[in-house]
């Protein structure tokens, strides 16, 4: 009996040791991407991520060195990818701000190293049949909110410009398809929303009373572990080129009936996509540029979330930034001012090309 | 376009007419031709101008270019809304088929589940039991096959509240479960109870007060609790059945939380203080009370605040206790003599951290006992009983990631796990006697290889002081739910 619990004993002490002994290159990539399309579907729409998994551009780049590569989306968003990258079951992450700020300042070990979208607007909407014109007619009313996730913090810049707070609404956490579930069987009187608000506007079932400019806008990015970046910077070099490479064909203009017929695969309508985007160039919006404006969305973003006490850690967003690869994909491609690099106030540095 | 209709019209006119005719002459069929030739060189021509037409856009995928130009504003025509029309009558017509035809309808919102284990096991220890009826025989048995868990659960809610989750429900389980102190091939009942949110439940950050009136498991540590598809180890603790805790009770149990500290980044909820308190009848299941004395439990139990990416996650504290009274009588009879206390303290530590987590648990008891032969010189005694179990065990996988597990997946996806764990379990039936102890040492594995569904293997080595015997247990089981 001795030697039965002697073996299980080595055994338990091996299982428990080949993830350390594990090295080399990588045999899987492991992504993961804070948004599921449509009844769960794993297809996205709104990034330059969503073109690149739908197209299998990462498998086709690892295909040669026999690394395989695992597409995570997770319906609980950003917080739900924040659980996995705790327990280190993901190496890049696409992630909006809010859920990415958190993670840092509670100690997960990342680096940003390609920004994906920016300035996108959001749109508060309620149901129809009422006489709610703006935010301020919801006040003491059921407003939906996900909380953890980039839509929280940019309806706190909403909160913050006209004074208000969260607790002024009788706010409730949902994720993006119960919310729009909710607010057609109108149990919740508000909502923030994305692009996927038109086809419940369409159906007559919503009404958007106010649609956030780019100053409130919806950012989020790529990041890799630091574990990951560190054991295998070529790898991170390779799938920042791939990234690149397919944002600047998201960000030319003649492709833009193709983007948004690829994101409409998600789920979300070419139409809904179509109207999201009127007045704003691809380009604009799908920058993979870490520039002056992009540090200043993310110090911006955590002052505020520390003023909403969303976190309570602090960061170092110039230590979080990694562009090095961003610069040695846009070298290689010769993308350099493909998009406009923004400043601080958001005006561009230098024209784009 | 007009053109090269008016000549094919002309042309398939002629065709026609030549139908109808006796036998054209050689001048009709020339001009036949002639009117042919014509449409054919207008369609050529349109094909020809449609071709330079699509050289000249740039190259687009032919789906692109048509929902490009159903984007451009194309109206729908009759016929496509028609065809909608048709489409969706078609489907309202089977739904309503399938619910009058091939659909289980409740009255209330219902959910229906079940958990079921098939077991092989093998003992180096033969058992033999003596029986009144044959059939209660057994003959030197080592090895058996068992299903020891079938339950079939109906779950719901008989009041939903939009408003404030204040919601009202009920769970009815049948079946047969180790926590059931019965062998028979019946389907017994096991919980049944009605649910009630005294506290609203939509703010993760507001505290839980939650009120359960029936027959259901008692708050108190951390096995008695823990429903038959969580379990991680085949066998139960030896305290569960021995000193009675595993029997599910009748009565009325509070159950809650405090201060719960939400960490919405991760989407993390743990509460900084968890109670439960109840009264219940104490003496099982599917019964009457034997007494009027009711039996009292209470849970408290305190989380580490803090934030899910430290590692003070899930580091857990708690106490339990139960006081009841239990019938007592004349040893080998049935002559009353009175009531006894029936005592359980606990005390439990939980380290719950992903991938592995360590319990342990200390449960004292103290059963009032009745000694003697007659009503006359039967004495009562008190006999205290205690036991430690810990478990350790260390995951590989994902499956209990929460936020890992609901992706959005085409397939039936799910992560495969395994769960290595080791439990001591030491039990002492009464701490004023030596040498009575059984202590069990469990290695195992646990292979979780579809959403509801593992395969266990257990090793037990028990050393059992009270029959001076030693021995082996290979267990091997699958639990599936659905």
């Amino acid at each position: 009996m001795k030697t039965l619990f002697r073996f299980a004993a080595a055994a338990l002490a091996f299982a428990l040791g080949a993830d350390a002994i594990a090295a080399g290159a990588p045999k899987v990539i492991r992504i993961g991407v804070s948004q599921v399309g449509t009844g769960n579907r794993p297809v996205v729409g709104g990034s330059t991520i969503g073109v690149v998994a739908s197209r299998g551009e990462i498998e086709e780049e690892f295909r040669k060195d026999g690394i395989k590569v695992e597409w995570n989306y997770f319906k609980g968003a950003g917080p739900a990818a924040n659980e996995a990258l705790a327990n280190k079951l993901l190496d890049f992450i696409f992630q909006g701000d809010m859920a990415s700020l958190v993670g840092r300042s509670s100690g997960l070990k990342s680096k940003i190293i390609v920004a994906q979208t920016r300035n996108g607007p959001g749109y508060i909407a309620v149901p129809t049949g009422g006489n709610e014109q703006s935010i301020d007619d919801l006040k003491g009313k059921k407003l939906a909110v996900f909380k953890g996730t980039a839509g929280q913090l940019q309806l706190a810049r909403v909160f913050d410009q006209k004074g208000l707070a969260e607790r002024d609404f009788r706010t409730i956490n949902m994720d993006t398809a119960t919310t729009q579930a909710a607010i057609a069987t109108k149990d919740i009187d508000g909502g923030l929303f994305g692009a996927d608000i038109f086809p419940l506007v369409d159906r007559g079932i919503a009404r958007v009373i106010q649609k956030t400019g780019p100053e409130f806008g919806l950012t989020s990015h790529v990041l890799v572990t630091e574990d990951f970046e560190k054991q295998y910077p070529e790898i991170v070099q390779r799938f920042v080129n791939v990234v690149v490479k397919t944002q600047a064909w998201v960000g030319d203009e003649k492709n833009r009936d193709q983007v948004f017929q690829q994101w409409a695969k998600s789920g979300t309508p070419y139409s809904a996509f179509k109207r999201d985007y009127e007045g704003t160039s691809l380009k604009e919006r799908q920058s993979p540029l870490l520039d002056e404006n992009f540090y200043a969305h993310y110090r911006d973003s955590l002052a505020l979330a520390k003023k909403f006490k969303l976190v309570r850690g602090d960061i170092d967003i110039d230590q979080w930034f990694e562009p090095k690869y961003l610069k040695q994909a846009l070298k290689e491609q010769k993308l350099e001012g493909y998009w406009a690099e923004l400043n601080v106030a958001g005006k561009p540095k230098l024209a784009a090309k | 376009m007009q053109q090269h209709r008016y000549w094919l019209g002309a042309g398939l006119l002629a065709l026609a007419s030549a139908g109808h005719a006796a036998a054209p002459s050689n001048e009709e069929l020339q001009k036949q031709i002639a009117a042919l030739k014509k449409a054919v060189e207008a369609l050529q021509q349109q094909l020809d101008q449609n071709a330079q037409a699509s050289k000249a856009a740039p190259a687009v995928p032919a789906a692109t270019a048509v929902a490009a130009s159903d984007a451009a504003g194309a109206p729908a025509t009759r016929e496509d809304l028609q065809g909608v029309q048709a489409d969706l009558e078609n489907f309202k017509y089977q739904v309503q088929r399938d619910r009058d035809t091939a659909t289980a309808t409740s009255t209330r919102a219902l959910n229906v589940g079940g958990t079921i284990q098939a077991r092989a096991a093998y003992s180096t220890q033969n058992t033999s039991t003596p029986a009144a009826t044959p059939a209660g025989v057994v003959n030197d048995r080592n090895s058996s096959f068992d299903v020891p868990t079938a339950i079939l659960a109906f779950t719901g809610n008989l009041y939903k509240d939009y408003d404030e989750g204040r919601n009202l429900g009920y769970r009815l389980s049948a079946g047969a479960s180790q926590q059931t102190a019965s062998n028979n091939s019946f389907l017994n009942l096991l919980d049944a109870y009605l649910t009630y949110s005294v506290l609203p439940t939509i703010d993760p950050a507001t505290p839980r007060l939650d009120v359960a009136f029936g027959q259901q498991l008692l708050p108190f540590g951390l096995e008695v609790p823990a429903t038959e598809d969580l379990k991680p180890v085949i066998l139960n603790a030896q305290f569960t059945t021995r000193l009675g805790l595993a029997q599910r009770q009748i009565g009325l149990i509070a159950r809650g939380d405090f201060d719960p500290v939400v960490d919405y980044g991760y989407n993390y909820r743990a509460p900084l203080l968890s109670y439960a308190f109840g009264v219940v009848n104490g003496n099982g299941p599917n019964t009457s009370d034997n007494n009027s004395a009711k039996d009292w439990v209470g849970r408290l139990a305190f989380t580490v605040p803090s934030d899910y990416n430290s590692w003070w996650r899930q580091l857990t504290v708690g106490g339990s206790f139960y006081r009841g009274k239990a019938n007592l009588f004349v040893p080998g009879s049935s002559t009353l003599v009175g009531t006894g206390d029936r005592v359980r303290y606990g005390l439990d530590v939980t380290y719950n951290h992903e991938p592995f987590g360590i319990t342990y648990e200390y449960i004292q008891g103290r059963d009032d006992t009745p000694i003697g032969t007659t009503q006359a010189n039967t004495k009562v005694a008190s006999i205290k009983s205690d036991s430690h179990t810990a478990t350790f065990f260390y995951n590989f996988g994902e499956q209990f990631v929460k936020g890992f597990r609901a992706q959005g997946r085409y397939d039936d996806w799910w992560p495969k796990s395994y769960q290595p764990f080791f439990r001591y379990d030491r039990f002492d039936p009464n701490t004023d006697k030596t040498s009575d102890e059984s202590t069990v040492y469990t290695a195992g594995l646990n292979v979780f290889f579809a959403q509801t569904t593992k395969f266990q293997l257990n090793v037990n080595y028990t050393d059992d002081k009270a029959k001076s015997l030693s021995y082996s247990d290979f267990l091997a089981q699958f639990q599936f739910g659905f």
